[in-house]
């Protein structure tokens, strides 16, 4: 019983069985499916939370330092990419900045200023990001214009009221972005000339935001005249540990050392990746909870199946069966029992998934699918195969006398 | 073709020691056609099932084809009952989630490796034969109980067996279709030159065998 031919009678004969007993069926696979389910979901949002902040370091290039407020994101306290002064630690200013740049293996220093504001023009307004960087930030960001052009150096020295759209605002403000240049858009009481949109990044921060040179923020926006954060340009690669240390140095001269954060890029990318590692764990952990009870969900049907069938065990073995025909054959049932949940289960979940993009860039890989599709088998043959031991181990006179 | 020396099967019913065959022994030879007769709690099931290989016996030795069973592992005794022997049941004993076709093909499923018939074939022509043709699609609680015998017939004659034991074939039939069973029976045995061995109660039944053997109380008391 063991080739082909017969293993497909073995799932014919299953699936029939599952088609007369429909509820039972639905009931038994729903742990596995919900089990299934989560645990693709978990790693699809996993995954895609992974690729959303590594995507948006990686626009940036590897040379990057990130002088942030507070400790930064490595120890607790720190910040995160949130709006401009909600973080704990200092302020930075121009004269960190002129600091900075006296350090010779850097490139060049950005200061970041952001705010969140509505964003007016004509009958439209948005919620945006207004992001205050030097025409260094362009490069720093691998940003470049699509329509119009990048606001240059003598527009931050004059502070000049010039603005650069991300690409999805230019066309959530202006229909089309190529009609966005030369207009006019008002935040806070200011009216920015919009010189250029930038290209589409699928980075939606940038994608979302307004670049406007920082000296531009000075006044109502920014009276302090502070920013967020710093970003260093290292002119290159092998220079990013010593440009750090001497970062540092310099600014422990002004601040104390809890009061902001030195990091390049890749220790960031090392600690979101742990992090994510960790809740990965933990996510399909939970998952793992409902795949167990879902099992014993199906080790108790299997049981009762078992039970029912007695009878037939005994007329089965009369006419020829061996204790393995047996044992394959309820083993078949469980395991697809088990499998039809998991497909469901991986269904549902693309499903979600579908939906859930338009929101955030989830996904479910192949590696998703291989997972629900081994772990439904392995728990139909793990909790399929006490029961589909006991009933072929059943005597089979006893098996036949059973009414 | 059957031999039985000196066989003995006792269990417990709780604590009460149970001896359901006592020291029998018996010859069947080939393409004999035989009852074994009894009252109820004889032992003459008892005598079917250790036959038929469904159980083992406490002491003696069971030979089927001059092999001695009782050395046999559960695969190998699943093989004989497959190849060498076909049940026939009282209460017929058909899987009603199957069809008749699928009823009468089951036995072809356990067969490892090739079978020297086209299974699909013998049964069109065992249906034919046992004038069900137009039932082969139908499950069995839709066919009458006689209709239901011939299918379980059918099914024991599939593998082309040597050996076929009917355990009351006609007890949940009227007279007139228990007839029609034996009369199919005695065609087995005389067409296709198969043992019959049919375990009744019913001396009208066993007088149409060629010979009876009668059980009392677990023993062989007389032979013809």
């Amino acid at each position: 019983m063991t080739n082909t031919k017969e293993l497909s009678h073995l799932v014919k004969t299953a699936l029939a069985d599952f088609k007369r007993n429909k509820v039972r069926t639905f009931l038994t696979s729903l742990g596995i499916m919900v089990g299934v389910m989560s645990v693709c979901l978990l790693i699809a949002l996993g995954l895609g939370l992974k690729n959303y902040i590594e995507g948006q370091f990686e626009s940036m290039g590897a040379n990057l330092i990130m002088i942030l407020p507070g400790s930064g994101f490595t120890g607790e306290g720190g910040g995160g990419f949130g709006g401009g002064g909600t973080v704990g630690g200092v302020s930075f200013d121009e004269r960190d900045i002129n600091t900075l740049k006296r350090i010779s293996e850097i490139d060049y220093v950005v200061p970041l200023f952001m705010k969140g504001v509505f964003v007016e023009s004509g009958a439209e307004k948005k919620y945006a990001s207004i992001m205050g960087v030097s025409e260094d930030g362009f490069k720093l960001m691998n940003i470049e214009a699509e329509y119009g052009k990048l606001f240059d150096k003598s527009d931050n020295q004059s502070a000049a009221k010039v603005a650069v759209l991300g690409n999805t605002m230019a066309t959530e403000l202006f229909d089309d972005p190529v009609n966005a240049v030369g207009k006019t858009v008002r935040f806070e009481n200011l009216r920015f000339k919009v010189v250029g949109v930038a290209k589409k990044k699928g980075d939606r921060e940038q994608d979302n935001g307004i670049n406007i040179p920082y000296k531009a923020t000075f006044g109502s926006l920014n009276p302090d005249k502070t920013f967020w954060a710093i970003y260093l340009g290292v002119k290159s690669d092998d220079m990013v540990t010593i440009a750090k240390q001497k970062a540092e140095t310099a600014l422990l001269k002004r601040y104390a050392e809890e009061d902001f954060a030195v990091t390049e890029q890749a220790e960031l990318l090392e600690t979101v990746n742990q992090i994510f590692s960790i809740i990965n764990t933990v996510l399909i952990a939970i998952g793992s909870i409902s795949l167990f009870v879902g099992g014993i969900g199906i080790m108790n049907i299997m049981y009762a199946t078992v039970t029912e069938r007695i009878k037939e065990v005994g007329i089965r073995r009369a006419i020829g069966a061996t204790q393995k025909d047996i044992l394959l054959q309820f083993l078949t049932e469980s395991v697809l029992l088990s499998l039809m949940g998991g497909l469901t289960g991986l269904i549902l979940a693309i499903i979600i998934v579908l939906i859930v993009r338009f929101f955030f860039p989830a996904s479910i890989n192949l590696i998703s699918v291989v997972i629900a599709l081994v772990i439904s088998t392995g728990i139909g043959i793990f909790f399929g195969v006490f029961p589909a031991r006991r009933a072929a181990k059943l005597p089979p006179i006893e098996a036949i006398r059973h009414d | 073709m059957i031999k039985l020396d000196n066989v003995s099967k006792t269990f417990y019913l709780g604590d009460e020691k149970v001896s359901a065959v006592k020291n029998v022994s018996l010859h069947i030879k080939s393409q004999e056609y035989v009852s074994i007769l009894g009252t109820s709690g004889s032992g003459k099931s008892t005598l079917m099932y250790l036959i038929g290989l469904l159980d083992q016996p406490t002491n003696g030795k069971v030979f089927i084809n001059s092999q001695d069973v009782s050395t046999l592992s559960d695969n190998e005794l699943s093989v004989i009952r497959g190849q060498t022997i076909g049940f026939v049941f009282q209460s017929f004993n058909l899987i009603n989630r199957f069809t008749v076709l699928e009823n009468i093909l089951l036995p072809t499923r356990y067969h490892k490796g090739k079978l020297d018939f086209d299974p699909n074939k013998r049964a069109e022509d065992i249906l034919n034969k046992f004038g069900i043709s137009d039932r082969r699609n139908f499950f069995p609680n839709k066919i009458s109980g006689g209709q239901q015998q011939r299918v379980a017939i059918a099914r024991a004659l599939i593998m082309n067996p040597k050996i076929i034991l009917a355990d009351e074939p006609t007890g949940n039939l009227d007279s007139k279709t228990g007839d029609e069973i034996l009369d199919l029976l005695e065609s087995l045995n005389k067409d296709f030159k198969v043992t019959v061995v049919i375990v009744t109660h019913d001396k009208e039944v066993g007088k149409r065998t060629k010979r009876q053997i009668y059980v009392k109380d677990g023993q062989i008391v007389k032979k013809y």
